[in-house]
């Protein structure tokens, strides 16, 4: 089966790159913020330096790991269900539903190890820039060298590893049943992130308003709670799909399948919500602390500047990390339709009555993923707020997040149309005789 | 507007001639690795006839039904559907030509996994945005045998089940030809004599025609004729077929093409 595995690798790679993309991400994000608990653990190093590094490494290293860790997840379950195909085809062969499955972890395994190894060069790269930001802006010190070691390497590796190969399972032994199964564990899983995610949020007000670290739980916190509804939403669509207003063939259509498969949508819900909440989050509260600094009466220096836009360059990388993964996960997920698509069109759907179905599915998951994703960022605003100022609500307007929510949008609309639209280029008899 | 009217004079009477191909032709790949699939086929069907199209394995027979139902666009030749010429050009066009007029059944069906019996059947009517009359429906998948199934998925069907959908949905829309490509390929001995009893009893029953391309004898016998393809050209009719005399025909058919030249 292993041998098989590697076949199956070798001879369509084209299927692998959605996963192959995620996992070498994900690693290289770890691995970049994770490298800098090693540069501050090295000997020599004076104690800001090494707290200013470490605090990073702690915050944006810990919710970029978790991140990572939903965002893959999610890309690999969304392309290992669509192997129901090829499944059959080896169960008609003679393969036992366990050889399958190993077969399919296995590759996951190999996929997510190249994607960690390949990710170690630019990881080195983009820490040693992390680390000549923090010394021009003078938050470490100019004497401090960079070190790559086994915090970066271990946390790198096996977080891709553990999100791959957990997601593999999970989803292969859901398309192996036979019968559909109720979806117990992953219930389990999206009642502990809710809870979690509400514990984090909470333990906001723990902290002190000054801590380095107060962003951090609050973050964790929305991160959990996106996931837990982004885990939870299909279900819940599936039963408001039915009141949609939606008229025209292509609602008609879109409506239907959506309802169909709803189950399936939460591998594309996942990186939507996680985007909404992960640039809203951090946006505000980032602007947030800049106003605090900003207000404690120092005149702004051209250190503090430097600061702001270093934590925003951090926060960024972080936002544009979750993007691509929502535009890979949903590339992943429309090109696999093609076979749909065609029988659509068989049926007597004219491409552009085919493309209005996308649309009107890609409207209804941009404003779910939206909604939950604010949602979920705003339970981790509203606290950091609370404790750092007096207010309960930011003074920042809705222009931020009005700008999230359009590239949400963008992002969704645009990778699903655009990709629809290629797979149309296939002649409708074609694309219903190509297996996957 | 202008549909509805067109829709108009198509049903004021259906033309006497279901299908007629002049000589049609289509090439795939370019100048060295070009292989003729249809050489000039020239072929007209009367309405209410239900023919099977036979041949060995690359004689063209699936290009010409793709052709003459608007899925694929020959290089050379003009295809006429109920009087009509096709000449759309562009997906959208011929989609709207073909649902006026077309309707089709598959060897691998080709239902919605996502929808159920009952909305896969009505699909092609809310396509073409034409008013769903469900107590006909019902009858239409009554008539199939599959009046109780109407909430169930394509999944939940046995092939033979789901072949019988994909009829009524070839029939829902009162399209004027049907084709139908391998329609038991898939199927058991039972459910093909099934298939092709309701494919029969859509000619004689309700007037429609069909276009059937096949490659077995027995399925091929339910057919008024049988017209034979080799090599891209037409190589033979055959009227009131019989198993035997198909299977027979169908064996020698490489050498009435080489006595031929």
């Amino acid at each position: 089966m292993f041998v098989l595995a590697m076949r199956s690798i070798r001879q369509r790679p084209g299927r692998f790159m959605a996963t192959l993309l995620s996992a070498f991400l994900g690693a290289a994000i770890i691995m970049t913020f994770n490298s800098m608990h090693d540069t501050a653990g090295q000997r020599g190093v004076d104690s800001v330096s090494a707290e200013t590094l470490s605090t990073t490494a702690a915050v944006v290293g810990g919710y970029g790991t978790l991140l990572v860790f939903f965002a893959v997840a999610s890309t690999v379950t969304v392309n290992i269900r669509q192997r129901t195909a090829e499944m059959e085809l080896l169960r008609c062969s003679g393969a036992t539903p366990g050889q399958f499955r190993r077969m399919v972890v296995g590759e996951s395994v190999a996929v997510a190890l190249i994607g960690a190894v390949v990710a170690i060069g630019p990881a080195m790269l983009g820490g040693r820039l992390l680390l000549e930001m923090f010394q021009d802006t003078g938050q470490v010190a100019d004497s401090v060298s960079y070190s790559f070691g086994p915090v970066a390497l271990l946390t790198g590796i096996d977080i891709t590893l553990l999100a791959t190969v957990g997601a593999a399972f999970l989803a292969v032994r859901r398309a192996t049943r036979r019968r559909p199964p109720r979806g117990g564990a992953r219930t389990l899983l999206a009642y502990a992130a809710l809870v979690l995610g509400a514990l984090g949020v909470c333990s906001t007000f723990a902290f002190s308003a000054t801590d380095a670290a107060l962003m951090a739980p609050p973050v964790y916190g929305a991160v959990l709670l996106s996931a837990g509804f982004a885990l939870l939403t299909p279900r819940l669509l599936s039963g408001m799909l039915g009141r949609l207003p939606l008229a025209g063939a292509s609602g008609w259509v879109a409506v239907r399948t959506l309802r169909e498969r709803a189950s399936q949508l939460s591998g594309v819900l996942m990186p939507l919500t996680l985007f909404t909440c992960l640039a809203t989050a951090t946006l505000y509260m980032q602007a947030v602390e800049n106003d605090v600094i900003d207000a404690s009466g120092v005149p702004k220096s051209v250190d503090a500047k430097n600061l702001e836009t270093l934590n925003l360059t951090v926060v960024g990388i972080i936002v544009v990390f979750a993007c691509i993964m929502l535009v890979n996960s949903l590339y992943a997920a429309t090109t696999y339709r093609r076979r749909e698509f065609g029988q659509q069109r068989l049926a007597g759907a004219t491409p552009g009555q085919v493309l209005g179905a996308v649309g009107v599915e890609g409207l209804v998951l941009t404003a779910t993923g939206v909604s939950f994703g604010s949602v979920a960022g705003l339970a981790g605003i509203l606290p950091f707020t609370m404790v750092r100022t007096d207010s309960v609500w930011p003074e920042q307007g809705l222009g931020m997040w009005l700008g999230i929510v359009a590239v949400a949008a963008v992002a969704t609309l645009g990778t699903s149309l655009g990709t629809a639209r290629r797979t149309l280029r296939t002649p409708a008899v074609e694309a219903v005789a190509l297996a996957a | 507007m202008f549909r509805r009217n067109r829709r108009g004079t198509a049903d004021a009477g259906p033309a006497p001639e279901a299908l007629r191909l002049v000589k049609v032709s289509r090439t795939y790949g370019s100048d060295d690795s070009a292989v003729t699939a249809l050489d000039g086929v020239t072929l007209s069907l009367a309405r209410g006839t239900f023919t099977a199209v036979m041949g060995p394995s690359g004689s063209g027979k699936s290009t010409l039904l793709q052709c003459a139902a608007g899925l694929d666009r020959p290089d050379r030749g003009i295809v006429v559907v109920d009087g009509t010429e096709m000449t759309g050009d562009g997906e959208a066009a011929l989609t709207r030509f073909r649902r006026e007029r077309i309707g089709f059944v598959f060897q691998q069906y080709n239902l919605l996994p996502t929808l159920t019996v009952a909305q896969n059947t009505i699909l092609p009517l809310k396509l073409a945005g034409r008013r769903v009359d469900r107590r006909r429906v019902k009858e239409m998948l009554t008539a199939v045998g599959l009046g109780d199934r109407l909430g169930h998925r394509p999944d939940q069907l046995s092939g033979g089940q789901r072949q019988r959908v994909a009829i009524a949905r070839a029939l829902v829309t009162e399209p004027r030809v049907i084709f139908a490509d391998e329609p038991t390929g898939a199927l058991d001995t039972r459910s093909a004599r099934e298939v092709l009893e309701l494919l029969r009893d859509a000619v004689r029953t309700h007037g429609r025609t069909v276009v059937m391309v096949t490659h077995d004898p027995v399925a091929a016998s339910y057919a008024d004729s049988v017209v034979f393809l080799a090599d891209g050209r037409l190589a033979g009719e055959m009227p009131a077929p019989t198993v035997d005399a198909v299977a027979e025909r169908l064996a020698h058919l490489g050498d009435g093409v080489t006595a031929g030249v």
